[in-house]
């Protein structure tokens, strides 16, 4: 069989025993599906949305409503979304957890840091453009903590928001950098990202002669692999989206603000939880900043793997970098359930 | 077994989509209604399409739904689609009556063409619930007579003409006599701006216009009967005594606790049930519904502050019937844009006419529904049943009144039936 | 393979690319009726003009908004289409006729054709007085004039 354009994506032949889902997870590949999911449903999207506080509301209420199959495409994009949030963090756990981020992949560990972010960016832009009550806490706060930053903070202010207030300066610019700025950006780096994959000799696996399994599996077997995970992550992803409907409130009015549980984004959820603890710039800026910041140097500050235990779980020769990583896991699910406790 | 795999994928897929092709098909098809005043279109009839029509003067294909009810006429979810309906269940109630009913060309127009209703009704003594307040702080040494210096919300009505115009909102928790405090605590409730003193059934309706426009001919207010849903969704001014008495003589008050104590049922059998053992009336005022000898300004205040219920009404027997000297007022319908047709139309139990003549009150407010007779009596058609009614004039008859005296205590000498 | 039957290998292969198509296609179905759905509601067919005696016997008026030239003639009231029956510009009522500015259609007062590209005279609009002496156009009833 000759390989095609598909085929030829990939290198001809990986090892075999990085090539199985209980190595990858699969993560990497279900976040690029997703992204192509997201950039599919997104388009959908731009046909009915209209980003003006007055008709961003009616607009999602038409599309979500009255459009036929317009509700399965807003879910889909919106449930697309917070998977490629989890499946971002699925890889790049992977990727601490077997060590491959030794050196030469420490760059690409970096674009996929890059990769990360933007994900989130897009998420919380995207939350945003619903312009509901539901979000208009989270903007508000959001954007306060922007302006918490000394010395930048008003000019980086006025610059996201496009004015003193949230209001229809701040929803076009974030319509500008969710469905341009962060998704082009985006577009690039995985670009970049697999491709530097290739560069750096696909997965990590230890050199030819430290191998204790010399099996290969070709570029065919992992496309028919590829395919059969889009298919069944398809259907989980449709048949999610036809039961359960992504929120959605009323419109924000200037006069009748809903006091509900203000809550962030779930994935902001552990910033919310620190902020509650005082100085708005320490927890909810420098913090988070911090944690981004040393999750990102872990190629750099901590010894490197051992060649010889590179494509498997848990190598013994980056033990501190897995506990780090696992503690700051462990840390931003407790905050999460935290703030997810109800009041008391 | 492996290379059966894609095939049980390709079909997983397919069933998701049809799963997802058949759900979209059971979505209720959407009902579009572009009302005539807003231009807008809204959904709501995809759900409420049996509904009645709330009254031939707001009709659903000129009002629509969100004009006066607002929430979210696009959404086909029940959940989002009513969050922001005003008032709830009650678009009427007074905390949001402004924005459902008001407008210059709806219920907050000027008074001299007598739709300033929200005005009056918000104004009035049942609304401000202004009476009771004086009359338990000057009981309680609160304050050193009986005129009104606090409603339950305060109100500015600077062109009163009844030298009160403004009140302060009265605050219990300021009050330094335990007594006012309690009444605070227990007695707010019985007024048309209050919280219902139940939610659910009824109740719900038994605040702002609709606590007397959505009358109730149903004996149990604690639950709205699905089946005949309809009948809760209804605006009118044909009003029967049984709208009234939902708050009027629905218990007795304990001077002691003060507390009021409710009756739990509607009295069906007014003769005997309604009226307090010890009441006197006659004929007509059993008969008759309140609405047929009280007017509109009397039941919804005239725009000033008042103190006490009896500074605004003023009805008596010989409004109707006039005294052993004189015949009661007229008015000779002689201008075709007379309140009183406007009325009739709203109401239509009488085929009013130009040249016609009817009764007016001492404050010339048209009885609309009166007419006089050529052979010098009287016809009346009770606003709520359209039943008619005939009756004489005091003068010329045998009755052997006082003239000075006309408060219905003394009428009720001779005129009062027996139970 | 010399032999007419499938082998299994490509039985499957070929069922699962036959399920996928439908798949594809039921998604192409959904995606027709996504984007073919209408959201605005259509223009109005039914134009108020006002009383009727505003415009008099012999008048000519151009109702920009329809688009729509009113005239009043002995035989009573009549409407011209002004949208070009070539691609739908609205053609400028000038003494001796109609020209479109877009393709240089002409036409003449009456709005037949005297030079193309348009092929078809512009049409005629339906017109009616109400009961209470209001002249209406409809644009939903048309005729070629």
């Amino acid at each position: 069989m000759r390989p095609s354009f598909f085929h030829h994506l990939h290198p001809p032949t990986i090892p075999e025993r990085q090539a199985r889902f209980r190595y990858t997870l699969a993560a990497g590949g279900l976040a690029v599906f997703l992204m192509l999911v997201l950039l599919v449903t997104g388009i959908l999207e731009m046909f009915y949305y209209i980003p003006t506080p007055t008709e961003a509301g009616t607009s999602i209420q038409t599309l979500t409503f009255l459009i036929p199959y317009g509700g399965l495409v807003r879910n889909l994009h919106y449930w697309s979304a917070q998977f490629l949030v989890i499946v971002s963090v699925v890889h790049l756990l992977r990727v601490i957890l077997t060590g491959s981020y030794a050196p030469p992949r420490r760059l690409n560990y970096l674009l996929g840091m890059g990769l990360l972010v933007l994900a989130i960016l897009l998420d919380f832009t995207g939350y945003v453009l619903r312009w509901d009550e539901g979000i208009r806490w989270a903007l508000v706060t959001g954007t306060n903590l922007v302006k918490s930053i000394p010395l930048a903070g008003n000019a980086l202010y006025r610059m996201i928001v496009g004015g003193t207030q949230p209001g229809q300066a701040t929803l076009i610019r974030f319509y500008s950098w969710h469905i341009f700025g962060l998704a082009l950006a985006a577009g690039i780096l995985v670009t970049w990202h697999i491709f530097r994959v290739r560069r750096d000799g696909g997965i990590a696996v230890p050199p030819p002669l430290l191998r204790e399994d010399q099996r290969r599996v070709t570029r065919f077997e992992l496309v028919r692999r590829e395919i059969l995970a889009m298919l069944f992550a398809a259907t989980a992803l449709i048949l999610l989206s036809t039961f359960a409907p992504a929120p959605l409130a009323a419109p924000i009015t200037a006069s009748a603000p809903i006091f509900e549980t203000a809550r962030a984004p779930w994935f902001f959820l552990w910033v919310q939880q620190m902020l509650k603890l005082g100085n708005p710039f320490l927890w909810g800026v420098a913090v988070p900043l911090m944690v981004l910041a040393f999750l990102s140097l872990i190629p750099y500050i901590f010894p490197k793997p051992a060649k010889h235990e590179l494509g498997r779980w848990f190598p013994k020769s980056n033990r501190l970098a897995q506990a780090v990583a696992l503690f700051i896991l462990l840390a931003i699910i407790t905050l999460t359930l935290l703030a997810l406790l109800p009041a008391s | 077994m492996r290379r059966y795999f894609l095939l049980a994928a390709s079909f997983s897929l397919l069933l998701g989509l049809l799963i997802s092709a058949w759900q979209e098909k059971r979505l209720p098809k959407p009902i579009a209604l572009t009302p005539t005043l807003t231009g807008q279109v809204e959904y709501c009839l995809t759900c409420h399409l049996d509904l009645a029509e709330i009254s031939s003067s707001h009709p659903v294909k000129t009002f629509g739904c969100v004009l006066c009810h607002g929430g979210e006429r696009l959404a086909l979810d029940a959940n989002l689609a009513h969050s922001t309906m005003r008032g709830g269940k009650n678009p009427s109630d007074f905390s949001v009556v402004q924005a459902s009913c008001g407008g210059d060309n709806c219920h907050s127009g000027t008074a001299e063409s007598y739709r300033n209703h929200i005005q009056r009704a918000t104004t009035s003594i049942q609304a401000t619930y202004a009476g009771a307040i004086a009359n338990i702080r000057y009981t309680f040494g609160a304050q050193p007579d009986l005129k009104a210096r606090m409603g339950v919300f305060a109100v500015q009505v600077p062109q009163s003409t009844s030298g009160i115009t403004e009140l302060a909102a009265f605050n219990p928790t300021q009050e330094t006599n335990p007594f006012v405090q309690v009444f605070g605590q227990n007695c707010l409730t019985c007024h048309l701006s209050a919280q219902p003193v139940q939610t659910g059934g009824r109740y719900d309706h038994f605040s702002g216009c609709s606590a007397c426009h959505t009358p109730t001919q149903s004996t149990d207010l604690t639950s709205v009967d699905t089946s005949t849903a309809t009948d809760v969704h209804k605006l009118t001014t044909a009003i029967s005594y049984t709208q009234c008495d939902t708050c009027h003589n629905r218990g007795n008050y304990n001077l002691r606790s003060i507390t009021f104590e409710p009756r739990q049922d509607l009295p069906a059998d007014r003769l005997h049930d309604y009226y307090q053992p010890i009441a006197q009336f006659t004929s007509c005022e059993w008969k008759l519904d309140c609405i047929d000898c009280h007017t509109r300004t009397e039941a919804m205040g005239d725009g000033n502050l008042y103190s006490v219920k009896k500074d605004i009404q003023y009805i008596q027997c010989k409004t109707c019937h006039g005294t052993l000297t004189d015949l009661p007022q007229t008015r000779t319908l002689t201008d075709p844009n007379d309140l009183a047709f406007r009325q009739a139309t709203l109401n239509p139990v009488i085929d009013l006419k130009l040249g016609d003549s009817i009764l007016v009150t001492e404050k010339d407010e048209p009885l609309w529904n009166t007419r006089v007779l050529p052979d010098g009596t009287y016809e009346m058609f009770a606003k709520a049943d359209g039943q008619r009614y005939v009756f004489r004039p005091v003068k010329g008859s045998t009755c052997t009144q006082d003239p000075a005296k006309q408060d219905s205590g003394s009428c009720h000498q001779c005129h009062s039936v027996q139970r | 393979m010399s032999r007419s039957t499938l082998s299994r290998r490509d039985f499957l292969k070929l069922s699962s690319a036959a399920i996928l198509t439908a798949c594809g296609l039921l998604g192409l179905e959904g995606l027709f009726r996504f984007l073919t759905t209408q959201t605005e509601p259509p223009p109005p067919t039914d134009f108020d003009l006002g009383s009727a005696s505003n415009y008099p016997p012999g008048s000519r008026t151009v109702h920009p908004d329809i688009p729509a030239l009113l005239v009043h003639t002995q035989s009573g009231f009549s409407a011209i289409s002004l949208a070009c029956t070539h691609l739908g510009c609205t053609v400028e009522s000038k003494p001796e006729g109609f020209t479109c500015p877009c393709h240089g259609s002409r036409f003449d007062l009456q709005g037949k054709v005297t030079r193309g590209p348009a092929q078809k005279p512009l049409n005629s609009l339906r017109t009616g007085i109400t009961s209470d002496g209001k002249l209406h156009i409809y644009t939903n009833r048309i005729t070629p004039s």
